[in-house]
């Protein structure tokens, strides 16, 4: 009972701090000079069409590096402790009937020319290389839902990973010998709303929905295979 | 108002009174396979008909909406025998008004 008094007072306390914050901020006017400078620069100064991937690109492209390494981690914690041995975890695979395998064979090749898609036109629509590798990824996961003796080729998958994060690496060396820093633009603008416009986001991208697509393919094999190889039925 | 627009509005019109429906039909219906039942077998044609509608209404997303239409055609229904499916493995509870059950006389268990 005292701890539910407690709780209250700090949450009265919080509310109050909240309400105190927002009483001095006038309400309906636009003090966003941050927003206002990116809506107004950046399709002179990068050619890109969509703001949020320049924004992503351009503005931040070093915070991205960092998200794909956070990617890369996570990727590999998932396979550290998938494979530790626990007797207690038996999973059942339920073989699936014959509607959802004709179903997979009709939509999954629409579902990779999506996500290809996406992450190729990421500087024009809305998207990335990070959505579209993850439109990929469940490509791949109805694969293995469908037909239980699937397996992908866990090598091949690991080299078109490594290259995907190699190609970021590499362009932003590249921006680094020619220009004054790292992750510089050193493609030209080009028109706006072509394919080939918007600098360096067209290969980093490619790169990235590539590298996210396999990464996540591999964790939907390591999850299967917990079930399939360690003593499941 | 031309014929098209007319010809979107009961389309739309139809697919609301589907929607609503699948709606009574989630509220009313006793079990997890009945319920199913209404919510993808009405719903995917609720669908249809309206995006078929928003299309006929403004000329320019006409292509657009008959290719969603084909895909929620095609994948709501596989969705749909999929779950039921594992729900079943998965051992949901039938109806005490439940009169024949021929997954199980196929199965032979």
């Amino acid at each position: 009972m005292i701890r539910k008094i407690i709780y209250g007072i700090f949450i009265l306390i919080i509310v109050s701090a909240i309400a105190m914050f927002l009483r001095g901020t006038p309400f309906g006017v636009d003090k966003m000079d941050v927003g206002k400078y990116y809506l107004e620069e950046t399709i002179p100064q990068t050619g890109a069409a969509n703001v949020v991937t320049s924004v992503t690109l351009f503005y931040r492209g070093f915070d991205t590096l960092g998200e794909v390494t956070v990617l890369f981690t996570a990727a590999l914690g998932v396979a550290v402790l998938l494979f530790i041995e626990d007797k207690k975890r038996k999973m059942t695979y339920v073989k699936a009937n014959f509607v959802t395998k004709i179903g997979t064979r009709i939509v999954f090749p629409f579902i990779l020319l999506t996500g290809a898609y996406i992450f190729m036109h990421g500087h024009l629509t809305p998207g990335g290389g990070f959505q579209g590798g993850a439109l990929i990824a469940t490509g791949f996961l109805l694969l293995y839902l469908a037909y239980e003796e699937t397996s992908i080729d866990r090598k091949k998958f690991y080299l078109v990973e490594g290259l995907g994060g190699l190609t970021y690496v590499i362009v932003g060396l590249l921006g680094y010998f020619m220009r004054d820093s790292f992750l510089a633009n050193v493609l030209p603008n080009g028109t706006l709303f072509d394919l080939l416009s918007g600098g360096i986001i067209l290969p980093i991208y490619i790169g990235v929905g590539l590298k996210v697509g396999s990464e996540l393919a591999n964790i939907v094999d390591d999850l299967f295979c917990e079930v399939k190889c360690t003593g499941g039925e | 108002m031309s014929v098209s627009v007319v010809i979107g509005y009961i389309l739309m019109f139809v697919g609301v009174f589907f929607f609503l429906v699948s709606a009574i039909g989630l509220l009313r219906l006793p079990d997890l396979y009945t319920r199913m039942q209404a919510a993808t077998k009405s719903t995917t044609l609720g669908a249809i008909s309206s995006i078929i509608g928003i299309g006929l209404m403004r000329e320019d997303i006409l292509i657009k909406s008959i290719i969603l239409a084909v895909f929620i055609l095609i994948t709501a229904p596989i969705s749909g025998s999929a779950l039921i499916r594992a729900a079943y493995k998965a051992k949901s509870p039938l109806t005490n008004k439940t009169v024949v059950d021929k997954f199980r006389e196929k199965e032979g268990e």
